[in-house]
C-alpha cells in the first residue's frame, strides 16, 4: 500500500502477539464460521487458511439470525447450528485455530454474548486465545456496548468497530476515541457476500478514517478474486474474505480446498 | 431480575445516521403544525378514525361481570390498527425525501397497510413476508400486490415474522438512500418503538374520551394481544398513570414447550435482537428460539421494550391465551356481538371470558380489537372444520 506505513500485526494486536509481516504489503484476514461444515472440519479450514497464506483468522460464531450476513453465510450459519453448533463448541474450535500461530479475531452478534454475560464471555474468548473481537451489532455507545469496550480493554481484547461508506466523520471521530485493533470498514453500504460491486466513495471514505486515525483499515465485503484483492490492497492494509471461502465449501466436500482458493486470492 | 434498561439502537454503525435523520425528523414533526394536520386529516378522511368503542351488551349479560367494551381498530380502513403508523411513517419518509417504503409483515396486516399508504402517497413499495405466513396468509399477498407493492419471500429461518424483520434490515442497508424501513410495531432500534407508540397511542386518547362520554369514569382495565404490541401500547399508554389495569395477552400456542407458543411471560429472557434490548424468547445459549401462534401477527419471539419496562415495573400483567381458547372468542363474540375478530385480537378477547365473570357489575372491561377477522376466513373454516367451505374452494379451484 502506498503512502502510509504498513503495520505489523504487532502493533495491530496485543504486544504479546510477535508476528511480523514484510511492509508494503497488505495482510489478509480470512474468515471462517465455528462449525461449518461440522466442528472438526471447521478446524481444518482454518489450517487450510493459514497454509494458503491468511495472515489473521476471523472465527464466527454462529447466530440464529445473522443481520449483517448475506445468503451465503447466513445458509452456513444455520447449517452449522442445525448440525449441533454452541458457543462451547465454537470456544474449542477458537482454542485450536489460535495454535496455528495466527492471530485470531472471533466476531458474532450482540445475543449470544449477552446471554453468556459480557465478562464471562470475554474471559472464555481470551483463554481460548483471541486477540479481537468483531460485534456488528453492538455499537460503542450503547448500554451493553460500554460495557463490552470496558471488558475488553481490561482483557486486552481489542474490540474492532464495524464502519461503511456513508458514516459521517463526525460519527467516525466518536468511535476513534474507543477503537483497537482495526477499523472493519465495509466495501459498501449492506450485507456480506452479494456482489464485488465496491462504492465509489469507499477511496475518500478510507481517506477520511486515515486523517482521524492511526488505526489500520481492514477492507471487506464481497471480496471475491485476486482482481478485488489486488484493487483493495492500493487503498486497504487488510483485506478480509469470507462469503468467498463459504461459497468454496458449499461446492466442495473437501475442506482443504480452502486452501486454494485463499492461495487464488492472494497470488 | 435486575432492573434493565431495554429498547436502545443495537445496529450496524452503517444505520446510524439514517437512524439519527428520522429521530430528527420525528421530533420536529411532534411540534409541527402541518405534520400534525396532515397526519390528524389522513386519520380521519382516509382511515376513518375515530373507531368506536362498541358496548358489548349481550357478552356482558352472558359473562355475568364487568361491563365489557370492546375498541373496534377493525373499522380502520384496511382492517385494522396498523394503518396509523403506516400513515404517520409514511409522512415521515416523504419529509426525509424516501422514495421507497418497505415494511416487513406476519399476517399481512402491516403489509397491506404499508402498501395502501404507500399508494395513496405515491411511494414505491417492498413488502418482506416468510414464505410459511405467505402459505398461510395468500388473500393478504393478493392484496398487497394488487396495491403495487412486490411482495418478497423469505426463505430461510423459521420463514416467519422475525426472518421478514432481518431480511427488511438487511434490505434497507443496501438501499439506505432511497428507502425508508416502516417497521410494524413498537420494537427495533430507537426512535421506532417510541415512534410507532407515539402514533398508536390514540386508541387510548380515544377510549378514555368514548367512555367518559358514555360512562364518564375510567376503565378498570385495558386488555390487548401482544406480539410486538403495538395496539397494546396504543391502547395502554394513555392510562399508565391512572388506576387502570393493563393486561397483555400473548400467544399460548398449543403448549409451554419451546417452539410451542410465543409467551415471553412463559419462557422470555433478557437479550439484544434486532435493534432492541428486551425480553426474548431464546435458547441458554442466545439462539432466538422458533416460535408458535394459530395468529401470524402473534408469531414473533420479542416483546417491544416499552412493553417491557411496563412488565418490570409490574405496571403491565402479561398472561396469554392457547390457539383454541383465541378460535372460541372469535366464535363468542361473533353470535353475542355481531362482531368477528381478527385471531390476533381474539387472544384479548379470549382473556375478557377468564376475567370480565370475576370482577364487579359495576366495573368496566375495555378490550382492544385489533383488527377484523376478514383477513382469516380460510384459518377459521379451517379451525371450525367447515366442510362447505373446503368444498367452495374444490369448486372455486375447478372454476379457476
Amino acid at each position: 500500500m502506498k503512502g502510509t506505513k504498513t503495520k505489523t500485526l504487532e502493533e495491530i494486536f496485543h504486544p504479546s502477539t510477535t508476528l511480523r509481516v514484510k511492509s508494503g504489503k497488505p495482510l489478509f484476514m480470512a474468515h471462517m464460521i465455528a462449525g461449518y461444515p461440522t466442528i472438526p472440519e471447521s478446524v481444518q479450514v482454518a489450517k487450510a487458511l493459514v497454509k494458503g497464506g491468511a495472515d489473521i483468522i476471523e472465527v464466527q460464531i454462529p447466530f440464529s439470525d445473522p443481520m449483517a450476513d448475506g445468503p451465503t453465510i447466513a445458509v452456513a450459519c444455520e447449517e452449522a447450528l442445525k448440525k449441533g453448533a454452541t458457543v462451547a463448541k465454537a470456544l474449542v474450535v477458537i482454542k485450536k485455530v489460535a495454535t496455528f500461530g495466527k492471530p485470531v479475531v472471533v466476531m458474532t452478534y450482540m445475543n449470544p454474548v449477552y446471554r453468556m454475560g459480557i465478562p464471562k464471555f470475554i474471559e472464555a474468548i481470551s483463554k481460548a486465545g483471541a486477540t479481537g473481537l468483531i460485534v456488528p451489532d453492538c455499537p460503542f455507545d450503547t448500554q451493553d456496548g460500554w460495557s463490552l469496550l470496558a471488558t475488553c480493554k481490561a482483557a486486552g481484547i481489542a474490540l474492532i468497530p464495524v464502519v461503511s461508506p456513508g458514516v459521517p466523520k463526525e460519527r467516525l471521530k466518536t468511535l476513534a476515541k474507543d477503537a483497537t485493533g482495526f477499523w472493519y470498514c465495509t466495501t459498501r453500504q449492506g450485507i456480506t457476500g452479494a456482489t464485488s460491486v465496491f462504492a465509489s466513495a469507499l477511496p475518500g471514505f478510507i481517506k477520511t478514517m486515515r486523517s482521524i486515525s492511526e488505526l489500520p483499515v481492514a477492507v471487506g465485503f464481497g471480496v471475491k478474486s485476486r482482481k478485488d484483492v489486488k484493487d483493495l490492497s492500493k487503498v486497504a492494509d487488510i483485506v478480509i474474505g469470507g462469503s468467498v471461502f463459504v461459497a468454496t465449501l458449499k461446492r466442495s466436500k473437501k475442506v482443504l480446498i480452502v486452501e486454494k482458493t485463499m492461495r487464488s486470492l492472494i497470488g | 431480575m435486575t432492573h434493565e434498561t431495554f429498547g436502545g439502537a443495537y445496529v450496524p454503525e452503517m444505520l446510524w445516521k439514517t437512524l439519527q435523520d428520522l429521530i430528527a425528523a420525528f421530533e420536529n414533526a411532534k411540534k409541527d403544525k402541518v405534520f400534525q394536520a396532515e397526519f390528524a386529516d389522513l386519520l380521519k378522511n382516509f382511515s376513518g378514525r375515530p373507531t368506536p368503542l362498541i358496548f358489548a351488551e349481550r357478552a356482558t349479560k352472558r359473562l355475568g361481570g364487568a361491563k365489557v367494551y370492546l375498541k373496534n381498530e377493525g373499522a380502520n380502513h384496511t382492517g385494522a390498527h396498523k394503518i396509523t403508523h403506516c400513515l404517520g411513517q409514511g409522512l415521515l419518509a416523504k419529509r426525509l425525501g424516501k422514495k421507497m417504503i418497505i415494511a416487513e409483515t406476519g399476517a399481512g396486516q402491516h403489509g397491506v397497510a404499508t402498501a395502501t399508504v404507500a399508494a395513496k402517497l405515491g411511494l414505491e413499495c417492498i413488502v418482506f413476508m416468510g414464505s410459511e405466513d405467505i402459505r398461510r396468509q395468500r388473500p393478504n399477498v393478493f392484496l398487497m400486490e394488487r396495491l403495487g407493492a412486490k411482495v418478497v419471500p423469505v426463505e430461510y429461518g423459521s420463514k416467519t415474522l422475525k426472518d421478514a424483520v432481518n431480511e427488511a434490515l438487511k434490505f434497507w442497508m443496501e438501499n439506505l438512500d432511497k428507502a425508508h424501513y416502516c417497521i410494524g410495531s413498537v420494537l427495533g432500534p430507537k426512535p421506532y418503538p417510541e415512534m410507532n407508540r407515539y402514533f398508536q397511542s390514540i386508541i387510548g386518547r380515544e377510549i378514555r374520551s368514548e367512555l367518559q362520554e358514555r360512562e364518564a369514569k375510567l376503565p378498570n382495565a385495558v386488555i390487548a394481544c401482544v406480539g410486538g404490541g403495538s395496539n397494546a401500547i396504543g391502547s395502554f399508554h394513555d392510562f399508565i398513570k391512572d388506576d387502570v389495569r393493563l393486561i397483555g395477552v400473548e400467544a399460548g400456542g398449543v403448549g409451554k414447550k419451546v417452539g410451542q407458543h410465543a409467551s415471553r411471560k412463559i419462557a422470555g429472557r433478557v437479550g439484544i435482537f434486532q435493534g432492541y434490548k428486551s425480553l426474548f424468547l431464546q435458547t441458554d445459549d442466545g439462539q432466538i428460539s422458533p416460535t408458535h401462534s394459530i395468529s401470524a401477527g402473534l408469531d414473533y419471539p420479542g416483546l417491544g421494550p416499552e412493553l417491557a419496562d411496563l412488565y418490570q415495573e409490574a405496571r403491565l400483567e402479561l398472561t396469554y391465551a392457547l390457539d383454541k381458547e383465541a378460535v372460541a372468542a372469535v366464535d363468542f363474540f361473533a353470535k353475542s356481538e355481531g362482531v368477528i375478530s381478527a385471531l390476533e385480537s381474539a387472544h384479548a378477547l379470549a382473556e375478557v371470558r377468564k376475567v370480565a365473570p370475576k370482577m364487579p357489575k359495576d366495573s368496566i372491561i375495555v378490550a382492544t380489537i385489533s383488527g377484523r377477522g376478514d383477513k382469516d376466513l380460510f384459518n377459521f373454516a379451517r379451525a371450525f372444520k367447515d366442510k362447505s367451505f373446503r368444498d367452495f374452494l374444490k369448486d372455486e379451484y375447478e372454476r379457476y
